[in-house]
């Protein structure tokens, strides 16, 4: 992804974002239709500028309206970031190296995972030093772009940093 | 003839002994069973609570209180700590009403929570807090009292803090902690004061010798204490951050317990106050300011948990108001009430938010009526029972603080806040009551809603039957210490039912104009001030930790190099010294031949008059 927003993103970014907080304010539904409705209608009437410099002005004017318009506390879904229950499971996950510190009584309860687990980093450790390779290769002189990692491009190879992927916890941990 | 106070003291001890009996088995580190928290928390909790209504019955009957002396604890010859625990008519009717609400709580978690793998540490954080809010309500001397209310803060922080995974959940806690530590420099200075001056710490000695002091100083200290205790204007943010915390904990800390310690502690030291004029007018104007301020942003929040959390606060400003009245016995009366619909609406609403999938905005919730009716009742019983309707639990509590509000000859400013305050409550209870239960839902088609759950079920059915009944049994029960005003104009005897008709009214037309076809955003600008709750936090959690971080770099960087290295010593007299030479020589400018010729002009004018 480049580093700047496309005119097109920055707009709907701003329809989603108006959308949400219009619907922060009419909390009932048919009211909400409405009025998003003609939110619509406002942003349909100038979709066809080949202008750039009038679109990018109105851009801004459309940012200025929702500013003074915004709702103070929007409604966020209680998951995403900034909700009433985001992170809440976050204490109750437990990173997978514990597991190598179970004692073997407690590991005996569980044999063929636990066998399967020795090849699984047997495997993981031969793939460590082609992984680093590839990193080291791929990522940009001055730091990584984004957070995204790249997929294997060798055949044979595994993708980096797979094993943090692979032994993540789970969303809702039980 | 002496067995009635052998009795009472025997049941209270093995009340205290019955909670703290899973207290101590936990601390065998062989793991619990997953339904310990059940079987054996909430077994105990409800058995102290029939064992300690034996007590109430004894003091209903015959009016014994006891003072138990248990353990001679530090004592040397000047000054005496005891473990000495209390049981007056505050104390005894308190301990039944908590442990009632926490045996309700408690089976109401043992659903809520019953997806955490951690539940018998939870159970086992609320019954400690139980107990610590116990010691501090029945505590003879102020020890006692602040080894219960520093428990019951580190309780709180521990338990609003339980999912601690989430960064919001720790600032909250923190700042729980933070505004309590606040309020506690005014318990410890009340403290430190009766310690140097009375020479105890028994409340007893205090009452006997606070004739002959002027007790303005330590009563203060105490206001503060309450007011940050119990989340009074200035010291009041951590309550509504506290809704970060699982709902049990808010219903059992942030509303019907922990929060009532600072107006208990001004209730239980009420006589030092009586005769301080100062002090009672503090605690009115500070609870009205509080009540209007707590019920204004009430108005506009959308957290479910958020609005009852502020419903909370203004009761709790209410409470102060009657102990500026002079009018201890109204305040615990409305402690006790309010506990009961407080915990059950905090109750409804965690039911309500588990069967909406972790859903707590009202802007997504509605027409619960048909799918929880039961909730969806008993949510509308305790709102009715907070607006005090007519013969509910709250009306009892609340309209005689109002009419002794009206009756009183005080301060007629904080008369207006506290009615306006009453008809907001309206205002913000059928907010509630009309986006959640009424209208048609508004949140995604989930799970089936259900009620079947008599661990849901029985808890929110015994506090509603509380929520009717509880201020009939208490008014009749236990008569007033002080007796109220009996005649009073037609008006003032009306002026909270009319308030809240008011208030109920214009919150209807209101909500009807919802669904009409107006502007989308709001045209006063109060909006905003009220949803962000008076820019109070956004101000003092950015503008104290700013100063304080300053006067700190000052100090590290400035205050011994520049100051004392500097400024005191060699550039200080420097600078002294270059203004004064400046000052002096500014006027010489070197005009040597005018000077003499002056000279000369003015020495032979002189010579002349002298030779004249």
């Amino acid at each position: 992804m480049a580093a700047y927003l496309t005119h097109q993103q920055k707009v709907l970014r701003l329809y989603k974002k108006s959308l949400r907080h219009l619907e922060s304010w009419c909390i009932f539904r048919d009211k909400y239709r409405f009025y998003a409705c003609l939110l619509r209608g406002r942003f349909d009437e100038n979709k066809g500028e080949k202008d750039m410099v009038k679109a990018t002005k109105m851009l801004k004017a459309g940012e200025e309206e929702f500013w003074a318009n915004q709702h103070p506390q929007p409604y966020l879904f209680p998951d995403s970031p900034g909700g009433t229950s985001y992170e809440r499971y976050e204490c109750y996950k437990v990173p997978e190296w514990c597991l190598d510190h179970w004692h073997p009584s407690e590991k005996a309860q569980y044999p063929d995972y636990f066998a399967k687990r020795e090849q699984w980093k047997k495997l993981r450790a031969q793939s460590w030093e082609r992984e680093v390779q590839q990193l080291q290769e791929e990522t940009p002189a001055d730091g990584p772009k984004s957070e995204a990692l790249p997929p294997a491009r060798r055949e044979g190879d595994l993708p980096p940093l797979w094993w943090q992927y692979v032994t993540r916890p789970r969303e809702r941990p039980m | 003839m002496y067995m009635t106070p052998m009795m009472l003291s025997s049941s209270l001890v093995l009340t205290l002994n019955i909670l703290l009996y899973p207290l101590l088995t936990a601390l065998d580190p062989t793991p619990k069973k997953p339904q310990w928290a059940s079987t054996h928390v909430k077994t105990a909790v409800s058995t102290a609570f029939f064992i300690s209504l034996i007590p109430l019955m004894m003091f209903l009957d015959q009016g014994t209180e006891s003072i138990m002396i248990n353990w001679h604890w530090m004592n040397t010859s000047t000054f005496d700590i005891n473990i000495s625990f209390k049981f007056d008519h505050y104390s005894l009717i308190f301990t039944p009403i908590a442990l009632f609400v926490s045996w309700s709580i408690l089976e109401f978690a043992s659903w809520y929570m019953h997806s955490d793998p951690y539940m018998n540490r939870f159970f086992k954080y609320l019954l400690l807090f139980l107990v610590a809010m116990i010691v501090l309500v029945t505590a003879n001397n102020m020890f006692q009292l602040f080894i219960g209310w520093e428990g019951v803060g580190i309780m709180s922080f521990l338990l609003i803090g339980w999912w601690y995974g989430r960064s919001d959940a720790n600032t909250a806690a923190l700042q729980a902690v933070l505004y309590n530590r606040v309020g506690d420099i005014g318990l410890i200075l009340s403290m430190a004061w009766m310690a140097t001056n009375m020479n105890s710490w028994e409340i007893q000695q205090i009452f006997f010798l606070s004739k002959d002091f002027n007790m303005t100083l330590p009563l203060l200290g105490l206001i503060l204490a309450a007011t940050g205790k119990s989340a009074q204007f200035g010291l009041h943010p951590w309550l509504p951050s506290a809704m970060e915390g699982p709902t049990p904990v808010s219903a059992l800390l942030h509303s019907s317990t922990m929060v009532v310690a600072g107006i208990f502690l001004l209730i239980r030291l009420h006589p030092l106050m009586e005769n301080n004029q100062l002090a009672l007018t503090t605690c009115l104007c500070l609870g009205a300011l509080t009540t209007l301020f707590t019920a204004t942003c009430a108005l506009t929040q959308n957290d479910i948990k958020k609005i009852v959390a502020f419903s909370t606060s203004s009761q709790l400003g209410l409470m102060m108001v009657t102990i500026g009245l002079n009018q201890p016995q109204l305040a615990f009366l409305h402690i006790c009430t309010h506990a009961f619909f407080k915990a059950m609406l905090f109750l409804c609403s965690g039911s309500i938010i588990h069967s909406l999938n972790d859903e707590q905005d009202i802007r997504k919730m509605g027409g619960l009526h048909k799918l929880m009716p039961f909730t969806s009742s008993c949510l509308t019983i305790g709102s009715l029972a907070l607006t005090g309707t007519p013969f509910l639990a709250g009306f009892f509590s609340k309209d005689a603080i109002i009419e002794a509000l009206n009756t009183s000859h005080l301060n007629a400013w904080a008369l207006a806040l506290t009615l306006i305050a009453t008809s907001f409550t309206a205002v913000y209870s059928f907010r509630v009551v009309f986006f959640v239960t009424m209208g048609t839902p508004r949140f995604l088609p989930l799970s089936p809603i259900n009620e079947n759950n008599p661990a849901v079920i029985n808890p929110i059915k015994r506090l509603a039957w509380g929520s009717i009944i509880a201020g009939l049994i208490i008014t009749s029960n236990f008569l007033p210490l002080k007796s109220p005003v009996m005649t009073m104009p037609f008006m003032l005897k009306l002026a909270a039912l009319f308030v809240s008709i008011i208030g109920l009214l214009s919150a209807m037309e209101l909500a009807a104009m919802t669904s009409k076809q107006f502007k989308t955003t709001p045209t006063l600008p109060l909006h905003n001030f009220s949803n962000m709750l008076g820019f109070f936090p956004s101000t003092i959690h950015r503008l104290m930790p700013k100063l304080n971080l300053t006067l700190g770099q000052l100090m590290a960087t400035q205050l011994l190099d520049q100051s004392w290295l500097e400024k005191s010593g060699p550039k200080g007299i420097a600078s002294m010294q270059i203004k004064m030479s400046t000052h002096a020589s500014d006027p010489q400018q070197g005009m040597i031949k005018t000077y003499l010729t002056i000279f000369l002009l003015t020495s032979t004018l002189a010579i002349l008059l002298m030779l004249l």
